[in-house]
């Protein structure tokens, strides 16, 4: 037996060392009890002053470290997500990375006329059913802000839509606490009822703190009401250096970790255990264009950083890549793409959204989540490393063989040679002569034809039919109480 | 088909040699042409195989598993040939060209004319003008196959090339291949034959030999 030395090698990143965890941890701790953050609901306010805190100004509250610490220690380390059919789908915690899309894109652009045009309904449909035939897409957002669907009722109607054509675990925005009551009646017609959502949650609600040290009535009754239901929830702000928040990347991460864990102190406080995804977004604003970064380096360094910190609390950890501040799937996007998706995976988070994102979380390009399929299976190839042990280190094969020879018809070859080398289905490897007879084809023309023909093509599993009409009812409803 | 045919040209395509020798020294024995063994046994599945290969759906390791389990076959199916009078497929002298000792090239296709059931001649590395076609004059051989992967010794191709004419031997056909090498140079020298990728190069053998 070997003794004393690695069997397998894996990229391992770290940004932080403990002292500097430390640090960043007790800079959050003293923004929390000396500054303090706004919290415009007086349930929540009420809650925390009655367990320690200290409110001032009527609504800014003085959160003491040991609220936070104690809430870190209650919320659970490993949240378990499902999907549809009560499967288990996502364990969100440890260095276990996990990658789905985004909400709310309210610009899509084309796959047949290329125009970046206002995404409507249809394409929620196209992009769920685009992302459920992924192998790489674990999770599914709204990927969309449907225009054709009446203003107020986008978030239920997306819900509907996804949950009907993916079985994939839904990553889903609200915008009230009545939307949120009104999908989580859906999700609950889903899952037979609301015991056995809370106890089989394929659904993580989203919602955030306002940037700087705010958060707002509505995103606080529901993030109460998700832990109430112990519906999963990722409460998590995102932040603007320079603007929302200091420009210095160490102030606007401990500004935007003092956002999360006052979340977490609320979340927990209403119930303990509760599950919560949490993180931050802390990023630059273009100092030129006024715009939100979402590919930064800056923003890879606080996310790296937020990482190792969340890792030390040992929380699910929330995660942002796959995205571009580029208009259109270019070059551009192709980088931000392949450099934030590597990095948001050696950080280990657990629920990495915002993958097919362009135009700096604007506009939806449904070809481009098979991009990110295609990079995240690189990045997975990547994060395995590999073996060194007997058969690994091939001496055998290698005395067998001998100088000059070759290795072709080996049966070691045969063995190792698919676990050991991975294979793109769509990146271009062919010789010059066989890519000219193929017709020229560039990536971003095989991604367009790929993703029309899963849209054409794929049929996800249908809900049983008196579900459907149980959804059905809700939504007709909902839209009956919206005229009234 | 006869169940044993399937047998063996499921064993082709999985790669597996043991069971098409076992296949092919069983229908021998129970009386199957050697005309079905080769071309609803073997053949056909080597057709598959190019076919699934170039679909993306296999890899090479796989394709040159199957053209070694195929060899093992013909090798059983060879005296046969010989007492029947039959033809095989043809006689190729492979190597790499004068100076050069990349050889994955030449290896790769060496195995798939054999597994399309070529005899190959292999003379390895650096190999001479003059020996080539000398090798292949002393054997009978169909076609001289050269490969480089240098543009300092791909000139030598051409050299085999005048020394065919020289020697008028105007059967004997050369076909080049290798990353350097592209059909305008074969051309510009005179070659019978370019082949793309070692598939490719089968393909372009069994074109020139007209089969």
């Amino acid at each position: 037996m070997e003794t004393g030395s690695y069997r397998h090698c894996m990229p391992r990143f770290r940004l932080l060392d403990d002292r500097q965890i430390q640090r960043i941890h007790h800079a959050a701790l003293r923004i929390l009890d000396e500054v303090g953050v706004k919290i415009y609901h007086q349930g929540a306010v009420g809650l925390i002053t009655g367990h320690g805190g200290r409110a001032k100004d009527g609504n800014v509250v003085q959160i003491p470290a040991f609220l936070v610490e104690e809430a870190i220690r209650s919320a659970p380390s490993n949240v378990l997500i499902f999907n549809r059919k009560k499967e288990l789908a996502m364990e969100l915690g440890g260095r276990r990375i996990h990658f789905g899309t985004g909400t709310d894109l309210p610009k899509t652009v084309d796959l047949n006329t290329r125009e970046i045009r206002d995404t409507l309904a249809e394409d929620i449909i196209v992009s769920t059913k685009i992302s459920d035939a992924l192998p790489q897409i674990d999770f599914i957002g709204s990927y969309g802000l449907p225009k054709d669907v009446t203003p107020g009722l986008h978030y239920i109607r997306c819900f509907q839509l996804e949950v009907e054509n993916s079985v994939k675990p839904i990553f889903f925005t609200a915008g009230s606490q009545e939307d949120l009551k009104t999908i989580l009646d859906m999700a609950a017609a889903v899952a037979g009822s609301m015991e056995e959502l809370s106890n089989f949650p394929f659904l993580i609600h989203y919602a955030e703190p306002t940037s700087p040290l705010c958060h707002s009535e509505e995103a606080v009754s529901k993030l109460i009401l998700c832990s109430q239901k112990r519906v999963p929830i990722n409460y998590t702000p995102a932040l603007l250096a320079g603007a929302t928040g200091p420009v210095t990347l160490a102030g606007a991460l401990s500004v935007a970790v003092a956002e999360a864990l006052s979340g977490l102190v609320i979340h927990q406080l209403v119930r303990k255990g509760a599950p919560i995804i949490t993180g931050v977004v802390a990023t630059s604003m273009d100092m030129l264009r006024a715009t939100p970064c979402y590919a930064a380096p800056e923003f890879r360094l606080t996310h790296s950083a937020y990482a190792d910190l969340f890792h030390s609390y040992d929380l699910p950890i929330w995660g942002t890549a796959g995205c571009s501040d580029s208009q259109f799937p270019d070059l551009q996007a192709g980088a931000e793409y392949a450099f934030t998706l590597l990095n948001a995976a050696l950080d280990g988070a657990n629920l990495i959204h915002d993958c097919g994102y362009i135009g700096q979380g604007f506009i939806a390009a449904p070809e481009m989540l098979i991009f990110a399929d295609q990079v995240i299976a690189m990045v997975k190839r990547y994060m395995k490393g590999f073996a060194i042990d007997e058969d690994h280190l091939a001496m055998d094969v290698i005395r067998k063989v001998g100088p000059g020879g070759h290795f072709l018809v080996e049966k070691h070859t045969l063995d190792f040679f698919q676990e050991e080398h991975w294979h793109p289905d769509l990146l271009n490897r062919e010789s010059l002569e066989e890519w000219t007879k193929k017709g020229r084809k560039t990536l971003n023309e095989k991604l367009i034809e790929k993703a029309l023909h899963i849209a054409k093509t794929h049929n996800p599993e249908q809900l049983p039919g008196e579900v459907k009409t149980h959804l059905d009812n809700i939504w007709g409803e909902t839209q009956q109480k919206m005229r009234r | 088909m006869v169940d044993i045919l399937k047998e063996i040209y499921q064993a082709v395509v999985e790669g597996k040699v043991e069971d098409v020798v076992a296949g092919v020294e069983q229908s021998l024995n129970s009386g199957v042409t050697v005309d079905d063994i080769l071309n609803s046994g073997l053949i056909s599945a080597m057709d598959l195989v190019g076919e699934k290969f170039g679909e993306g759906d296999i890899f090479i390791p796989q394709v040159l598993w199957s053209a070694k389990a195929m060899q093992a076959g013909m090798e059983l199916l060879k005296p046969h040939l010989m007492a029947t009078n039959q033809r095989g497929a043809g006689k190729v002298v492979i190597g790499t060209a004068k100076g050069d000792i990349h050889d994955i090239g030449k290896n790769l296709v060496a195995i798939m004319l054999e597994g399309a059931g070529f005899q190959v001649i292999d003379m390895g590395v650096d190999v001479e003008p003059a020996r080539f076609v000398d090798k292949a004059a002393e054997e009978k051989a169909d076609v001289i196959a050269i490969s480089a992967l240098l543009t300092t010794t791909m000139q030598s191709m051409g050299d085999v090339v005048s020394l065919i004419r020289e020697r008028n031997l105007s059967s004997l056909k050369v076909i080049i291949g290798g990353a350097p090498v592209d059909m305008a140079f074969c051309r510009e020298i005179g070659a019978h034959a370019y082949g793309v990728d070692a598939l490719d190069g089968v393909k372009k053998v069994r074109e020139l030999l007209g089969r």
